[in-house]
């Protein structure tokens, strides 16, 4: 009878976290689940029309998303959220000049201004001269205390192999992996040719592959 | 490596929530500012100040009492 007791307590407890950290992470704008492109299109056109709801949905289906591609672009935490910030602020303002095109997603919008945002930012200080070495030191930087010790290896040895691509590189595969747009949507992003841009995806993802496992297990063994 | 591990390799570069915080605060705080001055710019124009819209209203009459024949004719009828 106190088992059973237990265990409804124990269940009573665990929902009441689960509703707890839910609520909390809708009060602080925690990452809304990722929707279809058709009902990221009905949310377009609420926030156009005033709905301000669906413009924070908006915001909160892509803010991670362009942080971590223009963090794979960029060589410096506080250019990537310096960036975000514009780039997210441009987004929501100019929803009114968003055209949907066939074969384009919204995100690949998103990410052409984040990309332009951030080609307009350093057009005149170029982030290429930071020392491969001090990138080992991101992660132990104050800012990142509250990542895991795996995800803080992996960030590290994906920016030392992303710091050994030129820039074109980089962005390219930042979009892809960043945020999973096509070659095509890439090419068009970055006025590039979409046959080229597959040529580069596939050999900078071997490239890149091989570096990270290399750099996450020196010794040679296998993930 | 493959494209899955590579998509889940770049999830490390999410940002922390305290950046998140940040990044949140600052464009909440851009939005808010653009939309609230908006607002007061068009509450500015329906805003009524009675002592000096009424010295503008007669400061108008007069200049249309002196600068046109509607004046002059009761000027000289005075």
């Amino acid at each position: 009878m106190i088992d059973a007791a237990a265990m409804r307590f124990a269940r009573l407890d665990e929902w009441t976290l689960a509703s707890l950290f839910k609520a909390l992470a809708s009060r602080f704008g925690g990452d809304a689940a990722s929707l279809d492109e058709d009902a990221i299109l009905r949310l377009v056109e609420a926030a156009r029309a005033g709905d301000r709801t669906a413009g924070q949905r908006l915001y909160r289906q892509y803010v991670d998303r362009v942080f971590r591609t223009m963090r794979g672009i960029l060589r410096s935490e506080v250019d990537a959220e310096e960036v975000t910030q514009d780039a997210m602020l441009a987004v929501l303002t100019s929803l009114d000049r968003y055209t949907p095109r066939a074969g384009t997603r919204f995100a690949a919008w998103v990410m052409t201004i984040s990309v332009n945002t951030a080609r307009r930012r350093f057009r005149r200080r170029r982030p290429e001269n930071t020392d491969p070495a001090e990138l080992q030191r991101i992660p132990d930087d104050a800012t990142d205390l509250e990542r895991d010790a795996d995800s803080q290896r992996t960030s590290a040895a994906l920016l030392r192999a992303l710091a050994e691509l030129d820039e074109r590189d980089r962005e390219i595969v930042s979009l892809r992996y960043g945020s999973d747009l096509d070659a095509t949507e890439i090419a068009r992003a970055l006025a590039l040719e979409p046959a080229n841009v597959r040529k580069i995806l596939e050999r900078t993802r071997v490239r890149l592959g091989a570096r990270i496992e290399l750099l996450l297990n020196p010794n040679g063994a296998t993930t | 490596m493959n494209e899955s591990e590579l998509t889940s390799a770049w999830t490390a570069l999410e940002p922390t929530p305290r950046q998140r915080r940040r990044i949140d605060a600052r464009v909440r705080g851009w939005i808010e500012a653009r939309d609230s001055s908006l607002a007061a710019e068009w509450l500015g124009l329906l805003k009524f100040n009675p002592v000096t819209g009424l010295g503008f209203a007669a400061l108008a009459g007069c200049l249309v009492l002196l600068a046109t024949p509607l004046g002059w004719v009761t000027f000289s009828i005075l």
